[in-house]
């Protein structure tokens, strides 16, 4: 831990932390960036030239997306493949009938032919 | 049957009844005073029944608290802000709000208290990576690695947090406290947390012998309450600071980003983030964790139970053991209010902050590299909540200008951003 700053006022630790704080934050944030932006591709190509031979171009194997290939299709194709899923399965009222079933007449189980039945 | 054997003794029943069984009753009058006996009994019983209900130990704070929790519930199920952490933290809040009587082990406060051992997790900052670990699982940083400029926009934002921690100390808050209530400007919830706990966690002593305050309830609250009115604080400030011509822009389509990169992302953000700030370690090495687990195709099952269930569960009981220690004697204070007032003013700051430097950064671009200044209000972390609402107000300026995919570059940004930051403030203050 920190801690040079024990001896001083807490606005002035407060002015450094704050001015301090914003640089490291962004120094980090900017080394992401330019790792990204510049350090990446490079690191492909090195792994690409490791794996696959020196004779490659670098205008072969360097990191490009297909340029027609936009995010905008990308999201077009995750939003329909979304709603298939979504949608596939088949919608039901959700309204409960209760049928009268209705038996076809069979002797065997009417009452009048019971055994004691008195008429 | 347990009802009655608790009830019994309470209400002073038991004994009497049995010294009337057992008793040799010859007259009418030893009859009348047994009777009497009985009464007074029971009614001395109800009287400490009483004692021990809500009702009497009910203060004003109490019932303030417990329509704010339903203020909260209210807000997550009618409006539908940020439902999934206002429903627990409202519940959590009348919970916290039911009076007791102390020395129960009731409490959430209480030592062995239940819930005292769900806010464990809370008090030492476990919850919060357990919660970054699903969000990485669940995050897809393509628009950043695509774009690494707009990195550069999280970090504005988070201007807001240490805006934010000086205007805590100017307020009288020590350094510690202050540190913890400047992240609210990183709206970002469980960074709060985890920063407050260990900062402003109540237990630890500075080096002029005070105690700093428990501060992990109102900090939370104020940090999740705002999260949740992002699409309410943040509209107004961009019609106010980003003109009609600049929110008509329309941003190059980001590229396809390919599966290798994103997963080298991971790895390498993890080690340049950390190396430059360690003390954020269990935030963002659980949130390139979670990632990784996602982009490296081999570890789906623990990817689904990182961005699912897990961090469901944790949700659950951050929410409630956040929300139950808003205890009405504890955190109805002239503190809390203050906090509620400077969280406010950071989400202003950060917002501002974000769509300042992204009008800033478009005086270096080319016309047509040009971007849209709205995005940098997506700075403040708010996942995904900014970013919606920066795609809102393009599509008010301009029904055909889709911003969503260019303002989740900034939002992730302004997750690893607040992390950072976190780490930073802990590592002067810690």
């Amino acid at each position: 831990m920190i801690n040079i700053l024990l001896t001083t006022d807490p606005i002035s630790e407060g002015y450094v932390i704050l001015i301090t704080g914003l640089l490291i934050v962004f120094g980090a944030l900017v080394t992401l960036a330019l790792f990204f932006n510049y350090g990446l591709p490079v690191m492909l190509y090195l792994y690409k030239i490791i794996t696959k031979g020196k004779d490659k171009k670098i205008s072969e194997i360097a990191v490009k997306g297909d340029e027609d290939f936009t995010g905008e299709i990308s999201a077009v194709i995750g939003a329909s493949i979304h709603m298939y899923f979504n949608e596939q399965h088949d919608h039901e009222s959700g309204i409960l009938t209760i049928k009268q079933v209705k038996k076809t007449y069979s002797p065997w189980s009417s009452k009048i032919y019971g055994v004691q039945n008195k008429l | 049957m347990s009802v009655l054997i608790f009830i019994k003794p309470v209400l002073g029943l038991g004994a009497n009844i049995n010294s009337v069984d057992n008793a040799t009753v010859s007259t009418a009058q030893v009859d009348i005073s047994e009777d009497e006996n009985v009464f007074e009994g029971a009614f001395k019983g109800i009287e400490k029944f009483y004692n021990y209900t809500g009702f009497a130990n009910a203060t004003s704070g109490h019932i303030v608290m417990i329509f704010i929790g339903i203020i909260f519930i209210y807000l997550g199920i009618k409006y539908d802000y940020e439902p999934l952490l206002l429903i627990p933290i409202g519940i959590g809040v009348i919970i916290g709000n039911i009076p007791f009587v102390a020395g129960n082990q009731t409490g959430i406060y209480e030592t062995g208290s239940v819930l005292n051992y769900l806010y464990f997790g809370v008090v030492k900052g476990i919850y919060p990576p357990l919660i970054f670990l699903g969000i990485g699982a669940m995050t897809d940083f393509s628009s950043l690695i695509a774009n690494p400029k707009l990195m550069l926009l999280g970090g504005a934002a988070q201007i807001g947090v240490f805006a934010t921690f000086l205007g805590a100390l100017y307020l009288g808050f020590n350094l510690p406290e202050a540190g913890a209530i400047g992240i609210i400007g990183g709206a970002d919830g469980p960074t709060a947390i985890f920063l407050s706990s260990k900062l402003a966690n109540g237990v630890n002593v500075l080096a002029d012998g005070t105690t700093v305050k428990n501060l992990i309830g109102p900090i939370a609250i104020a940090a999740y309450s705002y999260m949740a009115l992002v699409p309410v604080i943040q509209p107004p400030l961009m019609r106010l600071l980003v003109s009609k011509k600049d929110r008509k822009i329309k941003m190059k389509p980001p590229r396809a980003v390919t599966q290798k990169e994103k997963m080298i992302f991971p790895v390498v953000a993890l080690i340049l983030t950390l190396f430059i700030s360690p003390s954020a370690l269990p935030l963002l090495g659980m949130l390139f964790f979670g990632n990784l687990l996602k982009e490296s195709g081999r570890t789906e099952r623990l990817a689904e139970t990182a961005r699912t269930k897990l961090i469901d569960i944790v949700t659950i009981l951050l929410g409630v053991t956040v929300g139950a220690s808003t205890q009405a004697d504890i955190f109805i204070t002239k503190d809390s209010m203050l906090i509620f007032g400077l969280g406010a003013i950071s989400f202003v700051i950060a917002t501002m902050g974000g769509l300042l430097f992204a009008k800033f950064m478009n005086l270096f671009l080319k016309e047509e590299n040009k971007i849209n200044p709205l995005i940098g209000a997506a700075g403040v972390s708010a996942v995904p909540d900014s970013a919606r609402v920066v795609h809102t107000e393009g599509l008010k300026s301009d029904p055909s200008n889709y911003l969503l995919m260019h303002a989740m570059a900034p939002n992730v940004s302004g997750v690893i951003g607040s992390a950072i930051a976190a780490g930073i403030i802990l590592s002067f203050l810690g």
